[in-house]
């Protein structure tokens, strides 16, 4: 199985410049973003999970985003969709990185060993490889549906299946780490080889995999949304952006656009921000 | 024998790469919290239809004789029976899985073909106002996932402008559908020689497939740029023009070199493609695998789901197959058994 993996340069000691004022406006869209999670759900105008008008009133006054064909009010579901989606993807980016970590050390460290261990560990490389070259839309519709669509096991099932990518990106950074000669030098010391392995080896093999946390999080992003649109994710009414985009295609499809065009501006504004972000945090890293 | 050794051992390797597949479903179903069985039965529960109901549904016995049994039964191309409309599931796949494959395998032909075009004028009419266009775009490879772009351009093309016809299906209502000969739509319309049909399920396909390449050609284009960036300055490509080759030889020989990675992302590319036709097929009426695994999962139906996994997986299995061997034929080099220096 070939599989494209993605190589990052490895970085150095970050020297951050705090001269360098160039740029910062970047993060800005995804603090705004962050901050209408945190304390939007305080300041909904209305209940984002009740009837609160007639159904499919258009944009206006009383309803900045209008209301859905079922009557709920746009505005506040998309704001209260915010923090559940960024909540779900932040927890599955975390939670694939550590999975990422541990796996890709143990499968690095252990590989070219002789007998049952280095097997173990070749067997191991083979199956993560296996799993990602299944689509994870597919992946975790079967999955989630298997063990129920709650947010703790939307946000496990989904972690599990992105982590291959991380695997893989620490696995290569672990095999390049083990042919250094400090690792030598504390193994000469008497450092134990659990003792190196987290203090030495893990430090100096996560900051591939850390840099493309920002992928994992887009992806998880997109994929809990996708989950919503064909209708496993959350169970209705909670405000999740993929489930109203789904259940406002129709609507749309008959010219009433705005309750599929708000929830779907929201989830390319919080990708597209985040990228941006990114990109400007890891660029000021990288120097 | 031995010359034709780097592909046959690629081939060999599928049938234990799909075992891995099965006995993952396997034990995913094994792993379900809850009897399944208890909840199928729910008020009609007496212990002999319980251990009726096991047994069909190959759950009695140790796990090794289930496993066993399991195998045995997919070897015979038997997945079971569906538990919400009793049919055999294989029957069901065979219905819907061409439509989907045809969706995803027109959108990946296009993406292959766009990126190829396009990055050759970004790469060799780097000044071109189109090519900084394409890099801009190429970056944001990804942001915009395809359901996103098809709700917007439902809003656009079918509601604001009616250009697009009405997302019910792959035909117009009152066409009737070409007699079914290879299961593919659009090939059946084609073969039968039903030009009418065809362009119904031509301009049916217009919208989904364009928003699948708008989302994912990205990826590839940004792919061939850096490729073939790095292989036009290579001294390989200085050569031969010293050499006096034709432009057409240079450019195919730059290409050459700068397929391999892209050919491993057009697999990659196939799985992104099916998740998105099955995520699209819904909002477009396509009756095709991915409203069956939705229904599937609606309905709690795991013998469906577990196969549904299965033909994903198999597919995509195949598909790195094919890819691998293409590649192995583009660059002799990545044929095993030889030995590169790496760079």
């Amino acid at each position: 199985m070939s599989a494209s993996t993605v190589t990052v340069p490895a970085v150095g000691a970050p020297a951050r410049d705090r001269t360098d004022r160039t740029g910062w406006w970047k993060v800005v869209p995804f603090v705004v973003i962050a901050l209408v999670a945190v304390v939007g759900p305080f300041l909904l105008p209305y209940d984002p999970t009740r009837v609160v008008a007639s159904a499919s009133v258009p944009p206006g006054g009383d309803h900045w985003f209008g209301t859905d064909s079922a009557g709920l009010d746009v505005f506040s579901r998309v704001v209260a969709a915010t923090r559940l989606n960024l909540l779900i993807a932040g927890l599955v980016t975390v939670l694939a990185t550590l999975i990422g970590a541990l796996v890709g050390i143990l499968i690095g460290m252990n590989e070219s060993r002789r007998g049952p261990l280095g097997l173990a560990a070749r067997g191991l490389s083979r199956l993560v490889d296996l799993a990602d070259a299944v689509p994870a839309i597919v992946l975790g519709l079967v999955v989630i549906s298997f063990f129920g669509a709650t947010a703790p096991t939307i946000v496990v099932c989904l972690a599990v299946i992105l982590s291959p990518i991380q695997i893989r990106l620490i696995r290569t950074e672990v095999l390049r780490v083990r042919a250094e000669a400090y690792l030598d030098a504390a193994r000469i010391a008497g450092v134990g080889e659990a003792r190196l392995t987290f203090r030495h080896v893990m430090p100096n093999s996560v900051s591939a995999a850390w840099e493309n946390t920002s992928v994992v999080f887009a992806v998880s992003i997109i994929v809990t949304a996708a989950l919503g649109f064909v209708g496993v994710g959350m169970p209705p009414p909670t405000p999740e952006w993929g489930a109203m985009l789904s259940r406002g295609a129709p609507d749309a499809v008959a010219g009433r656009w705005w309750s599929a065009t708000f929830p779907a501006a929201a989830l390319a504004l919080a990708v597209g921000a985040f990228a941006l972000a990114a990109s400007e945090v890891l660029r000021r890293r990288r120097r | 024998m031995v010359r034709q050794r780097w592909w046959a051992t690629r081939v060999a390797m599928l049938p234990a790469h799909l075992l891995v597949f099965v006995v993952l479903t396997f034990i995913l179903v094994r792993a379900m919290p809850g009897d399944p069985v208890l909840v199928l039965l729910g008020q009609n529960y007496t212990p002999q239809a319980y251990a009726a109901l096991q047994a069909d549904l190959g759950l009695a016995g140790s796990l090794p004789e289930q496993l066993v049994g399991y195998v045995v039964n997919l070897v015979q191309l038997d997945l079971g029976q569906s538990l919400m409309t009793g049919r055999e599931v294989v029957a069901e796949f065979a219905q819907r899985l061409p439509g989907t494959l045809e969706l995803a395998m027109c959108a990946l032909a296009i993406s292959a073909l766009v990126s190829c075009l396009v990055a050759y004028v970004v790469v060799l009419h780097p000044r071109n106002p189109v090519s900084a266009t394409v890099r801009a775009y190429a970056r944001a490879a990804g942001a915009i996932p395809e359901y996103v772009l098809a709700v917007a351009g439902l809003i656009v093309f079918y509601a604001a402008l009616g250009w697009a016809p009405a997302p019910v299906g792959r035909l117009d209502i009152q066409i009737l559908p070409p007699p079914r000969v290879t299961g593919f739509p659009l090939l059946d319309a084609v073969l039968a020689g039903n030009v009418e049909a065809a362009g119904s399920i031509v301009s049916h396909l217009v919208l989904p497939v364009g928003v699948m390449v708008l989302a994912q050609s990205a990826l590839l284009i940004k792919l061939w740029v850096a490729g073939l960036e790095d292989a036009i300055d290579d001294p390989v490509t200085r050569f031969r023009v010293a050499s006096g080759a034709s432009r057409a030889a240079v450019v195919l020989s730059v290409y050459r070199r700068a397929a391999p990675p892209v050919i491993t992302m057009t697999g990659t590319l196939f799985g992104y493609l099916v998740g998105g036709a099955v995520v699209m097929e819904g909002l477009f009426g396509f009756n095709g695998m991915g409203q069956y695994a939705v229904d599937a999962v609606n309905s709690g139906d795991f013998i469906a789901l577990q196969g549904f996994l299965l033909v994903v997986a198999a597919m995509s299995l195949v598909v790195f197959l094919v890819v691998d061997i293409v590649n192995m034929l583009v660059d002799p080099r990545r044929r095993p058994g030889v030995r590169v220096e790496e760079s």
